[in-house]
């Protein structure tokens, strides 16, 4: 009973503790480092699901670290959807580290592979803290590591593009961490704590005492999460970043860490902001507009690249679109969709990503137009990709049809069809752009033009169970939309 | 009003600090000059937090065991900032290593010449 | 036979060939034979399975059964009443034809391993459309079924077919977004998608209108409505022609139907008429079968003339919809089986005559008849039945739609339809009577015309004449099925469509 109680912190502390260990581990016994990261990846799964579980019976319940309580020590919250976002982080990342094992042997140098595990344990470790944390100054040292872990599992790759890309996103989200820590400092002045509840519980009459000081800060937070969660038209550092990183990298990327920002401006809005701050600055009709035209910009940018990984990054940006437009839209269906949306793009985009890289370990080639008769001689890639382009596109039986119909579900309960035509628009974007990508690769009657390795299994089976828990996400979502409605009920 | 801007003199110059910082880091090419930028943005927030925590006439926040009434220093935000110059002195080291990188690649550190060399690829 | 023995088969017939769909795969790598054979087999054993559907059908049963909830009240459920069975029927019937059909023209094209197991899952996901108990599992077999004919479509591998495919996968995606659209505003406003609870929407409100264009769109989109029928004649004629054969002759109807349960069991035929949404759906009607026929007439390829003749022909069934009396919904119920016969029919025998001479041109077709007497005799007694002369079954439902649109008052209507049929008359007799008549020596160009051919294989014979039989038995024959089914139709629908 004692070990389970601490928990929340183990998690935190068996990641930390594996990133580093993980370059002495490959100095000394190097066979055993990628399995030790995989085990306590696997570890931290389990104890999130634990989490999961006992948050059910007993609600919400925090931990404190050290045992101080607030407002002097860091508390550590857990409830049903900080328990979701734990799992999708946890269960995402050492789904994409199975694949990234032999990737990773491909696209960089041997000696770095150390390195490697260290920086992925860290951004899986800061993801997690940021799902867990109830502090806004922990959220915050928590967004630094994760900027700077995330900035080096592209600049790792030392080649030209990488470093130019890592270092626009390092500057873009030093902005984005320089606002919001700007963001703290007004709330913290006008109420005195850094706790979310704390903060939460004095707001109400700070809004009325000070309200210019919270106009700054929400507008602060906003463009802080906007930059780093790549929202319209704070997207500018995006392509270049997921595109020219090593493909595992871009999988984490694209597939988790936009999202768990998007995941932090929606613990600020509504469980920091108070209800009346809600009410009287537009806040989410900003964030709705700026995520529709996300959902349209990024789907038309996406048509025009010529680069299959620059396409899925901007693809991306239209996809976190989606999340915002759940979001912004406050309303619980409509989150819910938001939420389904998160894990579904997770594991869409990381398994798009990951066809990527198998493409380009087999062939070489990044060129959408080289494509042309590749499913022929890699089937099973093309079929995981063929699943989630559907996905994306929303074809009934995948995971993204249930997400866009949770959506416009919730924006017809309020009353805003508008947004409706939106999330269709941008469907059928999709099916412009990742159709004839298909088409081509089964139906062109030429041969392939270009050389292919054999696939290793090693990537193939992260593929087949992506495919999977799409279409299982499309056909048995009930346990997952019940756990999201009955999680954001805490929240209104 | 004046009066009062005046009296929070200091919030005035944190807020001017970090705009002149977020403007260089956004505009100027000078790779390096968006780090310093970049420094100079974290250090306004610091001293904004600093100077939040900072009460008329109080003593350094040391316990010391009889002394009840004296006006204290709110310690908190001191040592939050500690650990906040601390992760900027990583981000700021990080930064520099990719710039030596990146000078080894291109041959500069101007952001324009690399977006010229790289379009001419 | 009770509930449980009709769902049991119900689910066997969705499922059978969508399960048999891998075992065809599999098949094709041992022998091709087999493949055939089971293909074969797959297609005929669902045909009889729908039939014995027919004894609850006429105790005028109604099966609406939910399996599970995908959503809170969105659930995967079956429904059988006599208007699915209908369908059904017809759909599995024209497929067994047309599986016997590939068995020799398929022998001699490529990518039969390919080409089956899509026919047969093609089979699958139809029939679940007409089995769908509501418009979510409408939804989406109507995609899969949607998505997976684009194979069909871009078969042939050809510039002009994977062109035509392209158009034919961006109109279905656009239609698929416009269904669901509709659903979710259905979904909003009644709570249920249901086909099992009669009216969803009983009045007519902006949002309601909103769901009834986007049905309209993507279940129009689907059945060649004007102006989202430009998809049809690139996609039909390029398959190839049992699968235009199918295309045209059963997948066409998946969105008749789906207007069908639009109008009866999402709306009703009071929200139709007061809010004046089936003078949309007649002026689109009229546009249709005008535009169709008129466009038809300039074809000189034999297969698009027939595509672009559906398209008109579909008018008619649209027709019925915007009149929404007895006798038009017995007429528009009754022309969904006959087009779904002739049109086979034609594109059977074009198929055959294509198959065997090499020609598409209608110029260059002079004379053929002789040459196979069978297959341009099928072809005929079918175009002939398209022009509506009596006793074929073309004539029995113009006459039916002609009634009702009398007993609507709308004379206008019926001049369409006399229109429509004089031009039909216009492009299918330049085909078949210099077929039989001109002299097989030169054509006006003055090359030589020779065919130097056989008529049709025996196995492709069959199926034509079969379809062609059928033309002429229901037509004015006493012992009429497609027609009793008809009327049971439309008086069920009439009757609120309900129990």
């Amino acid at each position: 009973m004692g070990l389970t109680n601490h928990f929340p912190a183990l998690i935190l502390a068996i990641l930390l503790g594996i990133s580093f260990l993980s370059p002495i581990l490959f100095r000394w016994v190097r066979k055993a480092s990628a399995p030790a990261l995989l085990l306590s990846l696997f570890l931290a799964l389990v104890m999130a699901v634990y989490l999961l579980i006992q948050t059910t019976q007993v609600g919400e319940f925090s931990y404190y670290m050290g045992g101080w309580p607030p407002p002097w020590g860091i508390e550590l919250k857990i409830n049903l959807i900080r328990a979701y976002m734990l799992i999708v982080v946890l269960a995402v990342s050492l789904w994409i580290m199975v694949y990234a094992l032999k990737d990773l042997e491909h696209e960089l140098k041997t000696d770095v592979l150390g390195w490697y595990y260290t920086l992925y344990a860290l951004v899986v470790a800061s993801m997690a803290g940021m799902a867990l944390t109830n502090d806004l100054f922990n959220l915050f040292v928590l967004m630094e590591i994760c900027a700077i872990s995330a900035c080096a599992i592209i600049s790792i790759k030392e080649d030209r593009a990488c470093l130019e890309a890592s270092f626009k996103y390092l500057i873009l989200s030093a902005m984005g961490t320089g606002c919001f820590l700007l963001g703290v400092a007004m709330v913290y002045m006008v109420t005195g704590h850094m706790n979310y509840d704390l903060v939460n519980e004095y707001l109400p009459v700070a809004v009325e005492q000070y309200p210019n000081n919270m106009f700054a800060a929400s507008a602060l937070f906003i463009v802080a999460f906007g930059t780093k969660a790549a929202l319209f038209p704070l997207h500018v550092w995006l392509p270049d970043a997921h595109a020219s990183a090593p493909s595992p990298s871009s999988a984490m990327l694209s597939g988790l860490v936009i999202k768990i920002y998007a995941f932090g401006l929606f613990i600020v809005f509504y469980q920091i902001f108070p209800r009346s701050l809600l009410d009287s600055i537009p806040l989410n009709e900003i964030i709705l507009w700026l995520s529709s035209m996300g959902i349209m910009f990024g789907s038309i940018f996406a048509m025009v690249q010529v680069d299959l990984k620059k396409m899925l990054a901007y693809s991306s940006i239209g996809q976190i679109g989606y999340v915002f437009l759940g979001i912004g839209l406050d309303d619980t269906i409509a989150m819910t969709g938001g939420f389904y949306h998160l894990l579904v793009h997770a594991i869409m985009k990381s398994m798009l990503f990951m066809c990527a890289g198998v493409i380009i370990y087999t062939t070489g080639i990044r060129q959408i137009k080289q494509l042309g008769g590749i499913g022929q001689v890699l089937p099973i890639t093309m079929i995981a990709f063929t699943i989630g382009s559907a996905s994306m596109i929303g074809i009934p039986g995948t995971g993204g049809l249930i997400s866009k119909w949770y959506l416009a579900l919730g924006a017809l309960e309020i009353g805003r069809p508008i947004f409706v035509v939106i999330i269709l628009a941008s469907s059928l974007l999709n099916a412009i752009y990742y159709m004839p990508i298909i088409v081509n690769a089964f139906m062109q009657q030429e041969e392939f033009a270009y050389e292919v390795k054999a696939v290793p299994r090693q990537m193939l089976i992260p593929l087949i169970i992506g495919m999977i828990a799409i279409v299982f996400l499309g056909v048995f979502s009930r346990p997952v939309i019940v756990l999201l409605e009955n999680g954001l009920q805490l929240f209104f | 009003m004046l009066i009062k801007i005046a009296h929070n003199y200091y919030y005035m110059v944190a807020i001017l600090l970090f705009i002149i910082g977020m403007h260089t880091m956004l505009t100027h090419s000078n790779l390096i000059k968006k780090v310093i930028a970049m420094n100079i943005m974290d250090t306004a927030v610091f001293l904004l937090f600093v100077a939040v925590g900072y009460t008329y006439g109080g003593a350094a926040p040391i316990v010391t065991a009889p002394a009840n009434e004296v006006l204290y220093v709110n310690p908190l935000p001191g040592s939050l900032m500690l650990t906040g110059i601390v992760v900027a002195v990583s981000i700021t080291a990080y930064a520099l290593s990719l710039i030596v990188k990146i000078y080894r690649f291109y041959g500069t550190v101007d952001y324009d010449e690399i977006c010229l060399i790289r379009s001419q690829e | 036979m009770g509930e449980a023995t009709a769902i049991t088969i119900i689910l066997f017939v969705i499922f059978f060939p969508i399960v048999m769909t891998p075992i065809l795969m599999s098949a094709s790598g041992r022998s091709e034979k087999l493949r055939n054979i089971l293909a074969l087999l797959t297609s005929a054993i669902t045909f009889i399975m729908v039939l014995t559907l027919y004894p609850f059908v006429v105790r005028g049963d109604i099966i609406q059964h939910t399996f599970f909830e995908i959503l809170p009240n969105l659930e995967i459920s079956i429904r059988l009443d006599v208007l699915s069975f209908s369908l059904t029927a017809l759909a599995s019937f024209i497929w067994f034809l047309c599986a016997i059909y590939s068995l020799d023209y398929m022998a001699e094209e490529h990518g039969g391993s390919r080409y089956y197991p899509v026919l047969i899952f093609t089979l699958g996901s139809c029939l679940g459309i007409f089995l769908a108990g509501d418009f979510f599992t409408l939804f989406v077999f109507f995609e899969l079924m949607s998505l997976i004919s684009y194979i069909l479509v871009v078969h042939e591998e050809t510039e002009e077919a994977l062109k035509a495919g392209y158009k034919y996968l961006v109109m279905t995606i656009i239609g698929g977004l416009a269904l669901f659209f509709g659903i979710i505003i259905t979904f909003e406003l009644g709570g249920t998608v249901s086909l099992g609870v009669g009216t969803i929407i009983n009045e007519g409100s902006l949002l309601a209108l909103l769901a009834f264009i986007c049905f309209l769109i993507g279940f129009g989109m689907k059945a060649g409505m004007f102006p989202l029928h430009v998809w049809l004649p690139d996609a039909h004629p390029v398959a190839p022609s049992p699968a235009s054969a199918l295309l045209s002759g059963v997948m066409l109807k998946t969105g008749a139907y789906g207007l069908f349960r639009v109008i009866f069991n999402a709306f009703s035929i009071e929200v139709m008429q007061t809010s004046n949404w089936d003078i949309i759906l007649g002026v689109l009607a009229v546009i249709t079968i005008l535009l169709g026929s008129a466009v038809a007439l300039t074809q000189n390829d034999i297969k698009r003339r027939l595509a672009y003749s559906s398209v008109g022909q579909m008018g008619y069934v649209l027709l019925g919809l915007s009149i929404l009396n007895e006798n038009a919904i017995t007429g528009t119920m009754f022309h969904i089986f006959s087009h779904a016969f002739m049109k086979s029919c034609l594109f059977l025998a074009a198929g055959a005559i294509i198959w065997k001479t090499g020609k598409r041109a209608i110029s260059d077709l002079g004379g053929i008849g002789r040459e196979m007497p069978f297959t341009m005799g099928c072809f005929s007694i079918a175009a002939l039945a398209m022009i509506g002369i009596p006793p074929l079954n073309g004539f029995l439902s113009k006459w039916t739609l002609g009634l009702g649109a009398l007993d609507a008052n709308a004379t206008i209507y019926v001049l369409v339809l006399l229109i429509s049929s004089l031009l039909n008359a216009l492009y299918y007799l330049p085909i078949i009577v210099p077929a039989f008549f001109e002299i097989v020596g030169e054509d006006h160009h003055g090359h030589a015309l020779q065919f130097d051919v056989q008529d049709a294989t025996p196995k492709m014979l069959a199926s034509m004449v079969i379809l062609a039989i059928c033309t002429i038995i229901f037509g004015l024959s006493p012992i009429n099925i497609p027609f009793d089914l008809s009327q049971m139709t439309s008086d069920f629908l009439l009757r609120g469509g309900l129990f």
